[in-house]
């Protein structure tokens, strides 16, 4: 038999909840009123309805299921308010002595006391008289307790009190916005969807202690129309080159992204002009290795050689590039294209777009970016040696000798110069290449001073330039001052200004200008340009002397630009630049623009100065060698402990195979000395300007 | 063209007021009139008050005229240069060359 105690405000009340809870009709039970309601105007005092229900003829499961699905809770809560009532009551007795059933929804219902737990998103709880459960709230979680907000992390639950739970929804618009770059050539459209995202508490089972757990929504709203975009495009004036596709994609769009939605045409670069030999120039420079790893010395170079009247190279003009658009429907310029200007030497025309030989030769090209020389070297084949029956030998070409070159005698060749035999304290000058294949004794020999003095006259421009641009500027900022009068310029011309001027402001400027005249004068000979001496000779007038001529502001403007112009020409490397080639060299000096390499058993206290690498393949004993792009030798030292230096530039690498002791390094301004010898020293100057090595 | 007054003041200081554009044209006064004048004292000044214009001419002449007496041990001084001179004077360094001290 199934009994319940039920309670209500009156009996009726009581009987229906019983009722319910049973799922009976009236006439199958037996009610037994346990205890009236009682009104009193305190509502500790006043009391409740109860009456004991008593199912009739019931099966056993349809028992079991019933206890299912009754709600123990409730009961239990009402078993425990009442219990001080029970108790009192006389017919309490009843309630003790009740079967299994009850006794078990007590017992369930023990589980939860003192429990706080999540229900289908709601928060309850039980509290028992010995317990009341703990619930922490976890970030992003505002609980509520009769509408106060709870401001610890943890809050103890009670039945009583009204507490609801409240979660921070999150909304966020679509942003967006159309970045053009500083070409107009990119259009791209920076989205980033908005969205909403909805929290929701999860079911948490019964516990003392429960944390609040929440879930997670979250809803993308993308905003942005194809209007939007098409009204901001037309607000940035672009107009062409769109890509609908992604422009949709970007209305799509559900994560944050950037869409290119435009693009211009970039200009298409042309081509400078240039030119295209007909003939092989590769000289082939130094000895070649051979298939064994041998060195033939005989096979050092191969000269290009030309007839008359064959044509040397062809000059094309420049091809202009295209020009592009931008997406505002702009034009865009193509880079502006450099024609090849050509200067024609000795022995050479130029007919239309044809270089053509007069004479045979060898073809010589110098190249310095858009300017070329070429011209024809005519060779001079000295069949015996260089000594006092043949006589010094200058030449305006290659020389060739078969044989030696004897003391104090001097070649003097615009082109280069070939040695079979030992060159032995004589004097070897080429604007070329020097080549030998017998040894180098107490000599001197440059090879490319030429270009190394356009170097040195072309940084000395640099500053002196810079000087006279400062001086155009403060002439042209007194001329616009209230109180100076340019009435003398027209009689006198600038020399009064330029007298005040050197006085003091341009004080070192004097000092510049001579030694750039200085050293044209000293180096005429190896300048087959006139346009550096024409330079020292306006200079040496302006600044140097106390002529009487008037000089106009024009004339040092257009002397300014040509200075200009040299100087950048001679920041431009030339091409092919000269080199010195040598088997062994002994006691002799040895300067070239372009790299010096002693190929055979090495240099011995000899100078040498190379504008390009420096290569020793035997051992370097005694002397002082420079090398402008870096230095490479086998070995480097002497046991007679000869002062040996080796230096570099600050930006290059020394590499040396066997170091003895004593040898010293320079690189830049730092030094360093060998205390020990050796083996494989790479060094290079750190970040701290010391010597490193690998 | 320039003209100028002298006056000697008790202490045997000679101030010298020129008066009009300091410039080519004022060559021949400078150098053959004032400059042997002012010789004689051992203490000078020249008042700019009255020189609107100046010309590099004119500022070669001013160096020279510091210069050869400073030479000759006389002390000189130059005051009252307009606004509109000084700047064309100081783009020229002029007080660098002469001293600071020069100008009062």
């Amino acid at each position: 038999m199934q009994s319940i105690i039920s309670k209500g405000k009156n009996l009726q009340e009581a009987i229906d909840v019983g009722l319910k809870l049973l799922e009976a009709s009236k006439n199958e039970v037996n009610i037994e009123v346990i205890q009236q309601e009682s009104k009193s105007f305190f509502k500790m005092k006043s009391k409740e309805a109860i009456v004991k229900i008593t199912k009739l003829e019931q099966t056993t499961i349809s028992e079991q299921n019933h206890e299912e699905s009754t709600d123990p809770f409730k009961l239990i809560d009402e078993l425990l308010t009442n219990s001080q009532n029970v108790m009192d009551d006389p017919v309490s007795n009843s309630v003790m002595e009740e079967e299994s059933a009850p006794r078990r929804i007590t017992k369930k219902a023990d589980d939860l006391l003192g429990k706080a737990w999540v229900e289908n998103g709601r928060l309850v709880c039980r509290c028992s008289p010995t317990h009341y459960p703990l619930v922490s709230i976890p970030d992003g979680v505002n609980v509520y307790k009769n509408n106060q907000l709870i401001t610890e992390k943890s809050f103890v639950m009670t039945e009583t009190d009204l507490f609801e739970v409240k979660m921070e929804m999150e909304e966020k618009e679509t942003v967006w916005r159309v970045v053009m770059d500083a070409h107009k050539l990119n259009v791209d459209l920076h989205i980033e969807p908005g969205y909403k995202t909805t929290r929701f508490l999860l079911d948490i089972a019964p516990a003392q202690h429960i944390e609040l757990l929440v879930d997670e929504k979250k809803e993308v709203s993308n905003t942005l129309s194809y209007q939007d975009i098409m009204g901001r495009l037309e607000e940035l004036r672009i107009k062409h080159g769109f890509h609908q596709n992604e422009i949709i994609r970007a209305i799509e769009a559900v994560e944050p992204g950037v869409y290119t939605i435009a693009t211009g045409i970039e200009a298409a670069p042309g081509k400078d002009g240039w030119i295209e030999f007909q003939i092989n120039m590769d000289a082939q420079i130094g000895p070649r290795e051979i298939e064994n790893g041998r060195v033939d010395y005989r096979e050092t170079k191969t000269i290009p050689n030309v007839n008359s009247g064959s044509v040397i190279a062809i000059v094309h003009p420049p091809v202009p590039g295209q020009p592009g658009r931008t997406v505002t429907n702009e034009p865009l310029p193509a880079k502006q294209t450099i024609p090849i200007s050509v200067k024609s030497g000795k022995g050479i025309a130029i007919i239309d777009d044809k270089i053509i030989a007069l004479e045979s030769g060898r073809p010589h090209v110098e190249q310095r970016r858009n300017i070329v020389k070429v011209s024809i070297m005519s060779k001079l084949t000295h069949p015996g040696n260089v000594d006092l029956s043949s006589g010094n030998i200058h030449f305006m070409g290659d020389v060739e000798v078969l044989g030696e070159v004897c003391e104090r005698m001097k070649i003097d060749a615009e082109g280069n110069i070939l040695v079979h035999q030992t060159v032995n304290m004589a004097n070897l000058t080429a604007s070329g290449a020097v080549i030998t294949y017998g040894s180098i004794i107490g000599s001197e020999v440059s090879a490319g001073k030429n270009n190394m003095l356009v170097t040195e006259l072309g940084q000395l421009l640099g500053p002196i330039n810079q000087d006279l641009v400062r001086v155009i500027q403060l002439i042209k900022q007194l001329t616009l001052s209230p109180g100076f009068k340019a009435s003398d310029f027209s009689r006198g011309g600038l020399q009064p200004l330029i007298n005040i001027l050197l006085e003091k402001k341009f004080k070192q400027f004097p000092s510049l200008v001579r030694e750039y005249v200085d050293k044209v004068k000293k180096g005429e000979q190896y300048l087959s340009d006139k346009i550096w001496s024409e330079t020292a000779n306006s200079l040496s007038k302006l600044f140097l002397s106390l002529s009487s001529e008037a000089i106009s502001v024009d004339s040092i403007t257009e002397l300014s630009e040509k200075m200009q112009e040299l100087h950048e020409l001679s920041k431009m490397p030339v091409e092919p630049n000269s080199y010195i080639t040598v088997p062994n060299v002994l006691s002799s000096r040895l300067y070239c623009s372009g790299d010096v390499n002693v190929f055979d058993q090495g240099s011995v206290n000899t100078k040498i100065y190379s504008g390009g690498k420096l290569t020793i393949n035997g051992s370097l004993r005694g002397g002082e060698v420079f090398g402008r792009f870096g230095a490479e030798i086998n070995e480097a030292g002497a046991e007679s402990r000869t002062p040996t230096i080796v230096a570099v530039p600050e930006d290059q690498k020394i590499s040396i195979n066997k170091v003895m002791e004593g040898t010293a390094i320079k690189i830049g301004n730092a030094q360093y000395k060998f205390n020990e010898t050796r083996s494989r020293v790479h060094a290079y100057l750190n970040k701290h300007g010391q010597i490193a090595f690998e | 063209m320039i003209d100028y007054l002298m006056k000697e003041t008790e202490d045997g200081k000679i101030v010298v007021r020129l008066n009009g554009d300091l410039d080519i044209d004022s060559t021949e006064i400078v150098e053959e009139e004032l400059l042997p004048a002012m010789e004689k004292y051992k203490k000078a000044n020249i008042d700019f008050e009255n020189v609107p214009f100046v010309d590099s001419s004119g500022m070669g002449l001013l160096l020279n005229i510091v210069q050869s007496l400073k030479e000759k041990g006389i002390n000189v001084t130059i005051s009252n240069v307009r606004e509109d001179v000084q700047v064309v004077f100081d783009l020229l360094q002029i007080p660098e060359i002469l001293g600071d001290e020069t100008f009062i």
